[in-house]
């Protein structure tokens, strides 16, 4: 949403997609808050918890260079692993046909925008597969230890985009509110 | 010989809305919908500081985040009777105006527009005929044969990837679809155009709100909007002129290609005025309070029983005992232990699924009712009681857009055609036209107020020891939603949240009463079973939003919606 670009125009989105309040499915936004507290990202980088936007993620990935995108995904394999996909995996399937009008959004906003010409235009999901997503506030322990491991894949491909983050010296505090337990703040 | 249709995509974990369909002659004779997730995040809350409470209940929904933060605090301050200072009253009402645009722009062109368009027809449109139509019904400059034909380029070579997927869910060349290959065309150019009005709606609730989509402006007392008109951090005039050039901006596109298109499909799908009414009992809420305590509302709410505008009843208040004391919950058709009908600061809800029951429990979702009555929300709901209570913006916009319809048609259409699938859709572009108006005067009003040298933001809560119950009512995007809080020592000892799509989109109560998406889908015509188009334009048009909970991507997309005909 926000228009920051890098000297050189360039344009990248880290974007944490998740419901805080569904365990495991937190852990777009978990991450997305751990890389702000612990690293300092150039002026074309911009990184956010999300939520659960559905298609109203289109106007935060409009025109982007590049976007990486932190989420759960199904896959067959055990809880905790960490898969990635590319632009061409994401839209190599159809997105379901829907009911409600709110369901995951990510590979239709990917289309709309490569029918408007103006998609990122590389992609990565760096997705995670979850042991239980219902109500809740905290990750099960395999998606928990995925953490760091989804963190440094984003690292990663910042890097290669060459636009990379700079660790914060102390690393800071993830504001991670919805952790708290009812009673303690 | 009936058939059986069910219609249950599986977008996440786990199912959301489901909708099955008895057909029979060509025509749907019995309809259950049913929410297949149970959520009950209300239960977390307990315990928690009431403070907090809109910080979570912003989380329930990625798309309605706004909407539940509003109804919190409000539920909080009516609990504390709380009043707010003007400035916090009025910039709550540009957010809340804004990102009424921004869902309503999104859900007619880029969630539903495809049950009506074909857009595998737009191909075989000719542009500058297509340019001709557009301009003759519309001042819009953006309509021009180039714009058309760059348009019908992006759209053969989109084809031409193979990447039409995204129109999966648009069953083209169904037999239901009935607009010429220009009208279609033009439907594609303003869905890629909607893409910039939608975002620069949302543009505005960021720079009131802070990041979007998750706002961060709001506290139980007002907002945090610091307000200092010679300083670059704060709220200053510079912002405002901002948010004023982009509302202006919006509000020419939804006059000029919103209820311009919404006018045309409906004129050409005239039988659909026809089907789809359902439950005519309607029920709003007053919004856009133009005093601190919520007693003045620019748009008027209330109810409607039975279709019968005259018996309009007004809702008067932020504390009107009218709306508090009519609104329960049913349980006798949920997966929930008992068979009550309760008030919300009542509800103990014990999750207890079973299979599903035609004739017992089949949903997750409770049965609001009011006054024991099964009412619809929406935008419908909002623009007809508006139109009874004799709002003037309302009933000028309503009268427009019936001139327009009735002039494409070429015979008079009146009100009464509004209860239907396609005045649902009317309904909410007419409700747009409304909100762009809305959030212009608002914004007046709180330069004015600022003006006058009125900077005040925050009035802060203090929580008195035993219990106190509030409530909170907003008009939301998909209609009335409420929050109900009981608060005892400070926290939060019970929390409901009676959200829009739980009234309209609820199973029978124990009288056996339809909901309103069940009572709207009996009668619709199905011309295929296997394709049913029809289900999904009577269903769409409520703008359905259940799926409020989990996020989990399919990036391998090996499950199929599922549609079983049996």
């Amino acid at each position: 949403m926000e228009d920051v670009r890098a000297a050189d125009g360039t344009r990248v989105a880290v974007l944490g997609l998740g419901n805080v309040l569904m365990g495991d499915d937190g852990l777009g936004p978990t991450v997305a808050r751990r890389l702000l507290a612990r690293c300092e990202f150039g002026p074309g980088v911009s990184v956010l918890d999300i939520g659960t936007p559905g298609l109203d993620l289109t106007p935060y990935i409009l025109d982007l260079d590049a976007l990486i995108v932190v989420d759960t995904v199904r896959a067959d394999a055990p809880p905790g692993s960490v898969r990635l996909y590319r632009k061409a995996e994401l839209l190599a399937t159809p997105p379901q046909p829907r009911l409600s009008p709110h369901d995951p959004g990510l590979k239709e906003a990917l289309l709309l925008l490569e029918l408007d010409g103006n998609a990122p235009v590389e992609v990565l999901l760096v997705g995670v597969v979850p042991e239980r997503s219902e109500m809740g506030t905290e990750l099960s322990r395999p998606v928990g230890e995925a953490v760091a491991r989804a963190e440094a894949q984003v690292l990663r491909e910042l890097e290669r985009l060459g636009v990379p983050a700079v660790p914060r010296v102390p690393p800071g505090d993830p504001d991670l509110w919805w952790a708290s337990a009812p009673g303690s703040g | 010989m009936s058939k059986r249709i069910t219609v249950d995509p599986i977008t996440r974990i786990e199912g959301h809305l489901r909708i099955d369909v008895e057909v029979d002659g060509g025509s749907v004779k019995n309809s259950w919908s049913s929410g297949q997730m149970f959520r009950g995040i209300e239960i977390m809350l307990k315990g928690r500081d009431p403070r907090d409470a809109w910080l979570f209940t912003q989380r329930f929904c990625g798309v309605c985040t706004t909407v539940h933060a509003i109804a919190s605090v409000r539920a909080v301050e009516n609990a504390l009777k709380l009043e707010i200072p003007l400035n916090a009253q009025l910039i709550r009402n540009i957010i809340m105006a804004a990102h009424g645009l921004h869902d309503h722009i999104v859900h007619f062109y880029h969630l539903s527009a495809l049950d009506w368009v074909d857009v595998v027809s737009a191909l075989s449109a000719d542009p500058a005929k297509t340019s001709a139509l557009a301009e003759s019904l519309s001042a819009w400059p953006r309509n021009s044969r180039r714009e058309m034909e760059a348009v019908k380029a992006k759209l053969a070579a989109f084809v031409e990837r193979g990447q039409l997927g995204i129109f999966a869910n648009g069953y083209w060349g169904h037999p239901a679809m009935k607009l010429p290959p220009e009208v279609n065309l033009l439907a594609v150019a303003h869905y890629l155009q909607a893409l910039e009005y939608q975002q620069k709606a949302n543009k505005i609730v960021a720079l009131l709100g802070g990041k979007t989509p998750n706002i961060q402006n709001l506290a139980v007392g007002g907002v945090a909007n610091a307000i200092n008109l010679d300083n670059q951090a704060t709220l200053n005039m510079e912002k405002l002129f901002t948010i004023k050039d982009i509302l202006d901006d919006v509000q020419t596109f939804v006059e000029q290609v919103y209820l311009v298109d919404v006018a045309a499909v409906g004129a050409m799908y005239a039988d659909w005025t026809k089907y789809g009414s359902g439950v005519t009992n309607y029920l709003a809420a007053p919004e856009f309070p133009l005093d601190t305590a919520g007693t003045k509302f620019d748009i008027p709410g209330g109810t409607v029983f039975d279709g019968d505008l005259a018996g309009v009843k007004a809702i008067t208040s932020f504390q009107d005992p009218y709306f508090r004391d009519n609104v329960s919950e049913a349980i006798a058709h949920s997966w929930y232990d008992g068979d009550w009908n309760k008030h919300p600061w009542e509800e103990d809800t014990v999750p207890k699924y079973s299979e599903w029951q035609d004739d017992g429990k089949y949903s997750w979702v409770k049965a609001p009712r009011f006054a024991g009555r099964v009412m619809q929300v929406g935008p419908l709901a909002n623009m007809l009681v508006a139109f009874a209570l004799g709002d003037e913006l309302v009933k000028r916009y309503v009268g427009l857009t019936l001139d327009r319809v009735s002039a494409i048609a070429g015979a008079r259409v009146g009100p009464a055609a509004l209860h239907s699938t396609i005045g649902r859709h009317a309904a909410r572009a007419v409700r747009a036209g409304v909100f762009a108006e809305v959030a212009k005067k608002h914004w007046g009003l709180l330069v004015e107020n600022i003006g006058k040298g009125d900077t005040a933001i925050f009035n802060p809560p203090t929580f008195p020891s035993g219990e106190q119950r509030g409530f909170g009512f907003h008009e939301a995007p998909r209609g009335i939603l409420s929050h109900w809080v009981v608060i005892q020592n400070g926290k939060i000892a019970n929390y409901q949240a009676v959200v829009p799509s739980t009234w309209n989109a609820g199973p029978r109560d124990e009288k056996g009463q339809r909901g309103p998406y069940e009572a709207s889908l009996i009668g619709n015509p199905i011309a295929d079973v296997e394709r049913p188009l029809e289900v999904l334009r009577t269903i769409h048009s409520f703008d359905p939003c259940l799926a409020c909970a989990i996020h989990t991507l399919d990036p391998e997309g090996k499950e199929l919606s599922r549609l079983r005909v049996l």
